[in-house]
């Protein structure tokens, strides 16, 4: 079954290629988008272990060795710089702060390279016509930091000063720390958009794949290897993915270190990816892939000449609408003074009922629209949307999904430009809508690949029988916009419903940005469908030609 | 219901292909074939496999256009049209039974018999109708309202018979119409094909390896390497 899986890989069939194409392309952007999310959570911790120091404020007066005052108010160039002045209260052989050769003295200047540039205006305010020493990377928060540190006498205790036993205090920096609390909840909204992708990705071809299954099974192949055979499958493909993701996220690496996020540009090797996120990748990336697979061939497992005849599938349960009200509920009873995790979970489960519910509601939808249908566009997709509501719903989750991020956030889009935590809130944002809409993306592009390969042969029947090839594809384009409209836009208004039960039924934000947002997330949703579909048709008339 | 063979008297000429020739790159499908088919007449076409048989129905059905030669349907030469006028003589005045019946899974038999009737602009209530008629008359009125994957081979592939003959089609092309069925199953499906077809005055061509299905046509026409090897009455 091994060698037959590795074939399988090899030789695919036909519309094999393409699936395997969209299957591993939509894999290396999950594996892309694991690499970011590690690597840039570690690149906070690391910037943090240059600057923690400066925020540390743990010794006792009395005794402590040194005394540290920092400000932000002045600007250089238009940018702010940090002035920190630093005192040494009792003689010591400690090593010197991060990133400078020495304990500056009373009197001596070290700054950054970027603040060294435009030394000549500050020489004066200083009283040195030239810094005692450059600071080096691994004492600046960014390669274009603004700083400068003082080595001065005494501190007045009416500046309240910091007070610390070592210059290398190992103590979190506030705004990173901000940022990762930060980074918990966008790995939390982001999570659901990427299994779905993970689950767009192995669902590729579904149809195709679960009937050259099921005639194995028929053939008298047991489950477990039926089961086996698809996993070795997967994970070759999971793997190719991993290892294209990787290489994408190394490639883009540098325009990554661009984003100006938590006090500026980023040092590359902050945010490279260690040799340890690599190996979770590589082997994290199969293994989803691998189980989502797994998960979506169980009805080929237990029913093969369902699948092969087509029968009904089971109809899904009005249950799960029971699952949105959890959500909500544990987002109003904790507020926003509760601990991260409790909120977290809220978030998940508010995001997990998008995710279960969502096949129910496209049910529905196509029974309706087929029901009411008077032409043959409207029954084709009602009918298909009825009658494979989950496969209907994957290539569209993710985009629904980042619906319910954008509905989320849109109560809480913060205003002001001065704030260093509100610009940091700002691109935090506007880069977590990148990587959902990435997501989105990709998973709507595989998807409406899989789709197409997936309608091949009864739209070649429909085409020999003279149906034009306008109606097939019409009906595949409504029956992949509907999901988006008929579920996608409630579920704006599901998540701007839990953001409200979190801030206790307050609008924080002020302005227009929050309706901007949202006009943004439909103009995005309606456009990737568009561009899907746009993907689609050319496999579609291609797999259908005579 | 069944259905008596038509005495062939006056018979008119309503399909025919004079010089058919079709290429697949270097590799020759058909290399010259004359064949007409007249109404109510029913003609099987025999031959070993990749020998032109199935392409030889696709350029009959306008499915495929041939390199050289003519197509001819009830008096209008069918392989000048463009692909769209093609497309729509296929619906309205062809019908097709494939091996595997080929219905859309997710549409009940009525709605899969209506379609065609549907995407001409016909409402939904009267293509319903309609093909709801059909299909009480090759006996599947119980079963109008399930789905391809509740019914049997032989049921299925009589619900392909109904949406071929639903447009009152000129003729009626099938590709291997009993493969997947039972000697038994194929026999009453044949039948019911070529009588139902040809009662309405259409020819029909069917693609088959089975001599039984051949003996229940009107004639034979044997295909080998592209050309026609052997054209007899069915029971010769």
């Amino acid at each position: 079954m091994t060698d037959l899986g590795l074939r399988f890989v090899r030789r695919p069939g036909p519309g094999g290629r393409a699936a395997n194409l969209a299957a591993l392309g939509a894999t290396a952007v999950v594996a892309l988008l694991v690499t970011f999310l590690i690597a840039g959570s570690l690149g906070l911790a690391h910037r943090s272990d240059r600057i923690g120091w400066r925020s540390a404020d743990r010794a006792d007066p009395a005794t402590a060795i040194g005394a540290i005052d920092q400000t932000d108010r002045e600007k250089v160039d238009g940018h702010p710089m940090i002035r920190l002045d630093l005192a040494t209260l009792h003689q010591n052989e400690l090593p010197p702060p991060p990133g400078l050769d020495h304990t500056p003295k009373p009197g001596e200047v070290f700054v950054s390279p970027a603040l060294a540039k435009h030394w000549s205006s500050l020489s004066k305010q200083y009283g040195v016509e030239r810094p005692t020493g450059v600071i080096s990377d691994k004492g600046l928060s960014s390669p274009e930091e603004f700083i400068v540190i003082r080595g001065v006498d005494t501190l007045r205790p009416d500046d309240h000063p910091q007070y610390v036993n070592s210059w290398n205090e190992d103590v979190m920096d506030s705004r990173m720390f901000g940022l990762l609390i930060a980074v918990a909840f966008g790995i939390v909204l982001v999570l659901f958009p990427i299994l779905s992708l993970v689950g767009q990705a192995a669902g590729v071809a579904a149809k195709r794949r679960e009937h050259r299954l099921a005639a194995l099974r028929l053939a008298g192949a047991t489950r477990t290897q039926v089961l086996w055979l698809s996993s070795v499958e997967q994970a070759v493909l999971g793997l190719a993915g991993a290892v294209v993701g990787l290489v994408g996220y190394t490639l883009l690496t540098p325009f990554i270190a661009r984003i100006p996020l938590g006090g500026g540009r980023w040092f590359v090797h902050d945010i490279t990816a260690s040799w340890w996120n690599v190996l979770i990748v590589l082997a994290a990336v199969p293994v989803l892939s691998v189980i989502s697979a797994l998960i979506g061939l169980g009805r080929v497992s237990i029913t093969p000449l369902g699948v092969v005849r087509g029968q009904t599938r089971k109809a899904t349960s009005v249950l799960r609408l029971g699952l949105l009200v959890i959500g909500p509920i544990i987002l109003a009873a904790y507020g926003m003074q509760a601990a991260v995790v409790p909120l977290l979970i809220g978030i998940g489960f508010a995001a997990l009922a998008v995710r279960v519910m969502g096949p129910w509601a496209v049910q529905l939808i196509g029974k309706t629209l087929a029901n009411l249908a008077n032409g043959p566009v409207a029954l084709l997709a009602g009918r298909r949307l009825a009658d494979d509501p989950k496969g209907a719903f994957r290539p569209v989750a993710a985009l629904v999904l980042s619906g319910f991020v954008t509905g989320f956030i849109s109560v809480f889009m913060p205003s002001g430009d001065e704030d260093s935590s509100i610009q940091d809130m700002r691109i935090g944002v506007a880069l977590l809508l990148a990587l959902v809409f990435l997501t989105v993306a990709a998973s709507t592009a595989a998807g409406a690949v899989g789709t197409a390969l997936d309608q091949a042969a009864p739209a070649r029947a429909l085409r020999r029988s003279g149906v034009p090839l306008q109606v097939i594809e019409r009906s595949s384009r409504l029956a992949a916009v509907i999901p988006v409209i008929g579920v996608g836009l409630p579920v704006v208004g599901f998540g701007a419903l839990c953001g409200l039960a979190l801030s206790g039924g307050k609008v924080i934000t002020e302005g227009s940005s929050g309706l901007i947002l949202l006009i943004g997330q439909v103009v995005v949703g309606l456009a990737l469908v568009a561009a899907a579909g746009t993907a689609g048709s050319p496999v579609l008339r291609k797999a259908s030609a005579n | 219901m069944s259905f008596q063979s038509p005495q062939l008297t006056q018979p008119q000429v309503v399909l025919s292909g004079h010089g058919l020739v079709k290429y697949y790159g270097d590799v020759v499908g058909l290399a010259g074939v004359d064949v007409a088919v007249r109404s109510g007449e029913a003609l099987a076409v025999m031959g070993p496999s990749g020998n032109g048989k199935t392409t030889l129905l696709h350029v009959l059905a306008g499915i495929l256009t041939p390199d050289q030669g003519e197509v001819w349907l009830g008096g209008e030469r069918v392989d000048q049209l463009n692909d769209a006028a093609r497309t729509v003589l296929r619906r309205r005045r062809l019908g097709f039974v494939f091996q595997d019946n080929q219905l859309l899974a997710e549409l009940p038999a009525d709605e899969n018999v209506a379609l065609p009737f549907m995407v001409d602009g016909l409402s939904r209530r009267d293509a319903i109708g309609r093909a709801r008629m059909v299909l009480a008359q090759v006996g599947l009125a119980a079963e109008a309202g399930r789905r391809p994957g509740e019914l049997s081979g032989g049921q299925a592939q009589r619900v392909a018979i109904a949406r071929a003959l639903v447009g009152e089609p000129q003729a009626v092309f099938a590709d291997e119409p009993t493969g997947a069925l039972d000697a038994a199953t194929g026999a009453q499906v044949i039948d019911l094909l070529v009588g139902a077809a040809t009662h309405r005055g259409a020819a029909v061509v069917v693609v088959t390896h089975d001599n039984a299905v051949a003996a229940r046509c009107h004639r034979v026409l044997r295909i080998v390497d592209g050309r026609v090897s052997e054209s007899m009455g069915a029971n010769q």
